[in-house]
Order: structure tokens, then sequence, then C-alpha cells
């Protein structure tokens, strides 16, 4: 779906936009502000767990890879690692499979209440994660089939928490895509499943992607919904950074929180390679 | 579409049947669970619903009580101040990146929110509080310096707790207002401008009017995300500074008082709610729904 933003700025390609450096300069000023706080933290983490000292200074004591060495053998750290880049990858299976084939049904088939199911499966962006974690866990202690503080009922959460950004990527790139040349398929003898995958399907595939991308990231930096469904032997990655954090600065955790940052970039990166980021201004990510 | 035939659109609902199951198994169904065990009677360790016992003692328990009620006051006050603090400061953001016209520009701005967006607030937080400490970087550095003699309280108290809030949120905003910005016809500054407006006038009387829609859904989406936070009151407040989401964790995993912690949750997601409810209709009429 283009935006209408997009729309205009094509109708008035020729006349001049306002070039950067016509922003005010107050808006540069505040602008860069947000800039810094929103990636200062970020670049703090990666010198903490570059730095040779115990805490981090200004300026920094020397680079060291103490603290990348201390972290890859912390069997409790690198555990939940893999936990998390395991769950990922199973959330993101399965999410962008239901998703998918929720957003081909919804996209094709227009039946009453269509906007009404849309709203639901796009409500786990909207409502607070802890309290949808919350009810996961005391549902999960009702049911007492031994689903509460179990890999299962947490992978549940998860596919819950990124199924609706596929089925958001997935819409988007199907609304944008003309149904014609499906049609066109059909009547040059293709079958309905012919003409979805060697026609549709290689034109939405963008979007396919980019759901699952982001379904594998929010699973693996998911916090509210682990909160209350994680185990002693079963903690995600930043619930165990969030458990170290409580008793003691530990820059091992940066060490970790450098890998996970190093994730998020590349596939950041890989996102914006494959579609056209624009496009997800106004979508929620959580 | 109502050409096609019956068969295949019966095999279409197919597609959609998984992710129906799955949400209302896992998501409608625990979700009103939840909410009817806030009208049971508070009973340690009994998770499960009891239709004989209704009551409404537990709302009345919150409401009675100043620490309850307080938390909600506390939240309250925090997302309103984080929702403006992210206003004033994405604003000026998405206005650079949306009347930037070079795309690469625009591409590497909006990866860079991207990612501040999408990483974990656990590790964001911990990059905060590396900096805001009692020795962390801009106390240890002021102090070494000389400039001065007792670290600045930064953190663990309200202004850490804002600073975490509007640190995790901002990205949300900037991306909420891009759109909206790209959007204005830029022909309609130009005949301000031409007609003998200065910059200042065509921005406030002209482009800004023209965002409000997305000025007012950014300031919801923040208010929603930051009442709801339980991780950035808890590693930047430390305690102090008690909200909803703290009382919730407290009441069930401290106290084993699932009704009460319920109540809580349905509070404070009623709250939410109405916030991202009238976030949804004003995104609807202005950018046509989300994605």
């Amino acid at each position: 779906m283009t935006t209408r933003g997009e729309a205009v700025a094509k109708q008035t390609g020729s006349v001049e936009h306002w070039v950067e450096s016509e922003v005010p300069l107050i808006f540069q000023m505040f602008a860069g502000t947000s800039f810094v706080l929103m990636l200062l933290p970020v670049c703090i983490v990666v010198l903490s767990a570059l730095n040779a000292g115990e805490y981090l200074t200004f300026p920094p004591q020397g680079f060291s890879l103490r603290w990348i060495k201390a972290f890859l053998s912390n069997e409790m750290f690198v555990r939940s690692y893999l936990i998390s880049f395991g769950m990922a990858l199973f959330t993101c299976v399965i999410a962008t499979l239901t998703g998918t084939m929720a957003a081909i049904f919804m996209t094709r088939v227009d039946f009453p209440g269509r906007a009404l199911l849309r709203a639901f499966f796009l409500s786990p962006l909207m409502l607070p994660g802890t309290v949808v974690g919350l009810a996961l866990y005391i549902y999960y202690l009702g049911l007492g089939i031994g689903l509460s503080r179990s890999l299962g009922g947490l992978l549940v959460g998860h596919i819950l928490a990124t199924t609706p950004f596929v089925i958001g990527t997935v819409s988007a790139a199907l609304y944008s895509f003309d149904i014609s040349l499906e049609e066109a398929a059909r009547s040059l003898g293709a079958g309905p499943m012919t003409a979805f995958w060697k026609v549709t399907f290689p034109i939405i595939r963008p979007g396919i992607v980019a759901g699952a991308i982001f379904a594998f990231i929010i699973s693996f930096g998911q916090f509210d919904l682990s909160l209350f469904l994680s185990t002693p032997d079963l903690t995600p990655l930043p619930i165990q950074i969030y458990i170290s954090l409580r008793y003691k600065f530990e820059p091992t955790a940066a060490a970790a929180g450098l890998f996970a940052i190093l994730l998020v970039v590349l596939s950041t990166w890989l996102i914006g390679r494959i579609t056209d980021l624009g496009r997800f201004a106004g979508l929620k990510f959580s | 579409m109502s050409q096609r035939p019956q068969r295949l659109l019966n095999r279409l609902v197919l597609l959609v049947l998984p992710a129906l199951a799955l949400f209302v198994i896992f998501f409608a169904v625990p979700l009103f669970l939840l909410f009817a065990i806030a009208f049971n009677r508070s009973q340690r360790g009994v998770v499960t619903f009891q239709p004989s016992s209704f009551t409404l003692a537990n709302f009345a328990r919150f409401f009675n009580d100043s620490l309850f009620f307080g938390a909600l006051f506390n939240s309250l006050i925090l997302a309103i101040s984080v929702a403006t603090l992210c206003l004033l400061l994405g604003y000026p953001l998405a206005y650079l990146i949306a009347k930037s016209r070079n795309p690469q520009r625009t591409t590497l701005y909006t990866t860079m929110v991207l990612i501040s967006m999408q990483l974990d607030p656990v590790i964001r937080a911990y990059g905060l509080m590396v900096l805001l400490g009692d020795n962390g970087l801009i106390n240890g550095t002021l102090i070494k310096a000389g400039w001065i003699l007792a670290p600045l309280p930064l953190m663990y108290n309200w202004f850490g707790t804002i600073v975490g809030l509007v640190q995790n949120c901002l990205p949300f905003m900037v991306l909420a207002l891009i759109g909206i910005i790209r959007s204005i016809n830029p022909s309609v500054e130009e005949a301000a401008r031409s007609l003998g407006a200065s910059r200042w006038q065509t921005f406030f009387r002209v482009a800004f009017p023209l965002t409000l829609p997305g000025v007012l859904s950014g300031f919801l989406l923040v208010f929603s995300l930051s009442i709801s936070s339980y991780i950035v009151p808890v590693l930047m407040g430390g305690w102090k500074i008690l909200v909803l989401p703290l009382h919730i964790y407290q009441q069930i995993l401290e106290r084993a008082n699932f009704q009460f912690g319920a109540s809580i949750a349905l509070i404070l997601f009623v709250i939410s709610t109405l916030a991202v409810t009238v976030y949804h209709r004003i995104t609807q009429r202005t950018i046509g729904g989300l994605v």
C-alpha cells in the first residue's frame, strides 16, 4: 500500500521540496537530540562490551575482548542467547505461515466483519504485552495441562505477539499487488494454485520476508510476554539480562547485548534492502 | 469476488482457520477469563474462575487504597509527560526525515529509528543505566572534572523513569509522524510562502495543523505504550516510582492474589484500550488504516 504521502510526492515530483538545510535550525537541534537519545544507549552498550575496565568511564579505558570472552564462556548467558535464537526461529516459521495465510484470506475475500477480524488479528500489537502474558499465564495455570512455565506455552505467546506483524506486512504487499495479473494467468489456463505460486507469490515475497524478519526480531527481543511465562531453566536473553541487572552490573550482560544488537542491525538492514521502509510508518512495533 | 466459485471460497476459508483458532484459544479466551477472574472474591492461590462468587470488592479495594489509587495517578502522570516529551523531540526528527530529498539519507535515518525501536528494552535500559547511574558516565565525568561533589540524582527517580520511557517510545512517535508530514502537499506551503508568510508562520499556521491527526495518534500510541511498561519503571525507577504494571507483577508473582492482580490488569487494559481505540479511529480516517 502506498501512503497518501507517497502518492502526493509522485504527483508533485516536479515541485521543489524544502531541502534539509531549509529545515529550521531549532528543528535540526531537536532532531539531533532525538537521535542521540535513541542511539546513545545502544552505543554505550557496545562500548561497555568492548571496554577494558570493569566500569565504562569517559574516555574508555581501552579496547579489550575480555567481556566478549566472558560472555562466550558464561553458560547462563550463552544458553539464554541460544534459547532466544531457537525460539525466534520457530516463532518466525509458524507466524509467517499462519500470518501469510490469514493475510491472503483477508485481502481476497470480502465478508461482513472483515475490518473487525483484521482489528482482532492486529490487537496483540496494541494491547499491553504484560497483560496478555499474564492472561496466558493464568489461563495455563487454570487449564492444568502443563502449559504453564513450559517451552510450548512460551512459544504460543511469542507467536501471538509476532503474527500481527506478518499479517501487516503481507497484507500491505497484497493490497498493492495488481490482482488482474493473477486473473490474466487464470484466463490463460493456469489453475488457482499455479497462478498464485507463479505470479502472486514472487511479487509479494518481499512482504513475506520482511514479515518473517520482523517476527524473528520481535520474538528475539520479547520481554513483556516472557516476563510471566519464562522459568528458571527457560530464560530468554532479555529476561536473563534483566535478572543480572537486578543484582549487579556485569559488562558480560553488555557483551550479550552486543550480539543482540548485531542481530537487530543485520535484520533491520535486510528489511531495508528488500522493502520500502517508509511504508511501515504508522504501524506499531513492540 | 462474487463470481468466484463457492468451492474456491470454501477452500480460502481454510487459510484463516489456523490463525483464527490460535487467536481465539490463546488470546481471546485467556483475556476474557482474566477479566472474569477480576470479579471473583480474592482467594490466595486460586486461579480458576468461580462463577458463583461475583464481587466488585477488588475494585473497591483498588480505589480505596491510596497505594493503588496513587499508582494509577503516577501511571497517568508518567504516560502524559512521556507522550508530551516524545512529541516535542520526535516531531522535529520526523519532519527532518519527511522533508529530506535524499532517499539514501531517508533510508539511513529510518533504519536507525527502527534499530533503536527493535532492540529489546532491557538492553537499552542497560545503556541508560551506565549513562545515568551514580557512578555512571555523566556523574563520573562531572566528579572527575571537579564540577560537582556528589553525584546528581539522575536515576531511580522520576527523572530516570521519564528519560527511560521517552527513550523507549520515541521511535514509535517518529514513525507515526513521518507519513503524515510527508503527505502535506508542498505547494500548500509554497502558496503560503508566496503570499508573504514567514517560514515559522507557514509552519504553525499551515503545516502543523495539517499534521494534527498524526500528532494526536502518536501521542495516544506513546501514552498507551508507556502506561503499560513494566521494565523501564523497574530498572530506571528502582521500585521507587510505583506504577500499575509493578503492582500487577507483585500481586500475581509475589502474593499469588490472582483476582486482585487481574482487576489491576483490567483497569490498565481499559485505559490503554481507550487510548488505542481513539488512535485507531484517527489513523483509519487519515491514512486509511494501519499498514
